[in-house]
């Protein structure tokens, strides 16, 4: 699956739609037991949740929104399909968190291609399954500070604190994820299948039991006039940025 | 800009060594109570007025032949001061300059982010076992949370005390630098910190820490009772008196 939503793969609704419908196709298909996600955009892998949803809109939109992320996360994260993220460019915030759905990440070792959860830098908090996400895959103490000094990781320590697997040579990112997806393939699908439900059942279980309660949460939060100022700021010096 | 705006520094000083006798608890509690509701700072170093210590954690004076009553208060007052600590709003560092065992690494372990000073004399770590109790549940889940369950595991049974070398290679402390450069690396660290928008650090902060805190708050009370239960053993009074003993041997 290359992701190509232009310029930067943001996930407005309409792409995180497209993308639950294809993902649910995949798992229809008999033929497919293994996705390997990565970028058709020069530089980026996802730039994460479009700002321009959560920013200006009314609270019915908010909430159909983030239905949608969660929606995306749900089906990435319990997914039975081997997932490999070859990530290929810059992954902050919404970008990680499907990073972090798969059951192996792979970084093109380019020192612009950082990796994290960056939500704080914007004035904004990681909702609780981001951090769930992440705790399970760097642990407790490196989740806490990445998530409160909102880290993004270039390659060298993105693989140190864990948030990916392999960093490789960037021409080498597509062949590297075959090879890595043919290893988990290899395993008895059922047996694999059953044991990702059983590592992932508990994380999932604590949004799909609060599903309508973080939905409210999050049209709350964001509602709010401070947090609304934060994000049109930062929507505002994105602008200058490319003018 | 002032490095050091904003940023408060609260320098143990119950000598001799930094014990957690009921009246510091009560002063701690109550100074960073003060602290949280002054608006002018946003962060708190802690670090020791004492040489060669930390603190050497709880007093076993407030935990040895004394009444039930006063050991359910004094219980009280130690999670008071955790609970303080570890739900703080304020960015907490901690400037380990001197030995931390037990209680004195329970504070440490509150903090967000631990510098340790380079002199093999100034280990770590939850030792209780050592003295023949045992560290409470929310110590180990305060560790877990810090170095991982395993490491927690063989730690807390081994009651290990770290070593600067050992305790950053298994994570109960962030970094280890030169004695001398100790409180200037904790300056700079806090400072990275609260760069942070601070609404938005201490939301994150307060979600990966409140279901640890909600453990302790919905069993406070029992916590206690079991503790006292525990203290007033014959064989833990036992232990404790003759851990007490061979303390003024060493003195003396």
């Amino acid at each position: 699956m290359r992701f190509n939503n232009p310029p930067v793969n943001t996930l407005s609704l309409e792409f995180l739609t497209e993308l639950v419908i294809s993902l649910e196709k995949l798992e229809n298909d008999k033929s497919f037991r293994g996705l390997i996600i990565t970028s058709d955009r020069p530089g980026v892998f996802s730039a994460g949740l479009d700002l321009r949803e959560m920013c200006g809109r009314s609270p019915a939109h908010y909430a159909e929104y983030w239905k949608a992320v969660q929606e995306l996360w749900l089906r990435l994260y319990q997914s039975s399909l081997v997932l490999v993220a070859a990530i290929n460019g810059a992954c902050p915030a919404g970008g990680c968190l499907m990073a972090l759905t798969s059951d192996h990440r792979i970084l093109a070792d380019n020192p612009k291609y950082s990796i994290g959860l960056n939500e704080t830098l914007l004035g904004i908090v990681a909702p609780f399954w981001f951090k769930d996400t992440l705790v399970n895959t760097i642990g407790h103490r490196a989740a806490e500070r990445a998530l409160q000094l909102g880290l993004l990781f270039p390659p060298a320590q993105a693989l140190q604190v864990g948030i990916v697997d392999q960093v490789v040579p960037e021409e080498r990112v597509q062949s590297v994820a075959l090879s890595a997806i043919a290893q988990w393939m290899a395993i008895p699908d059922h047996a694999r299948q059953l044991t990702k439900a059983m590592m992932r059942k508990a994380t999932a279980s604590r949004l799909i039991t609060h599903r309508d309660e973080d939905v409210q949460n999050f049209v709350s939060f964001i509602s709010r006039d401070s947090i609304q100022k934060s994000l049109q700021l930062y929507l505002e010096r994105l602008k200058q940025k490319k003018g």
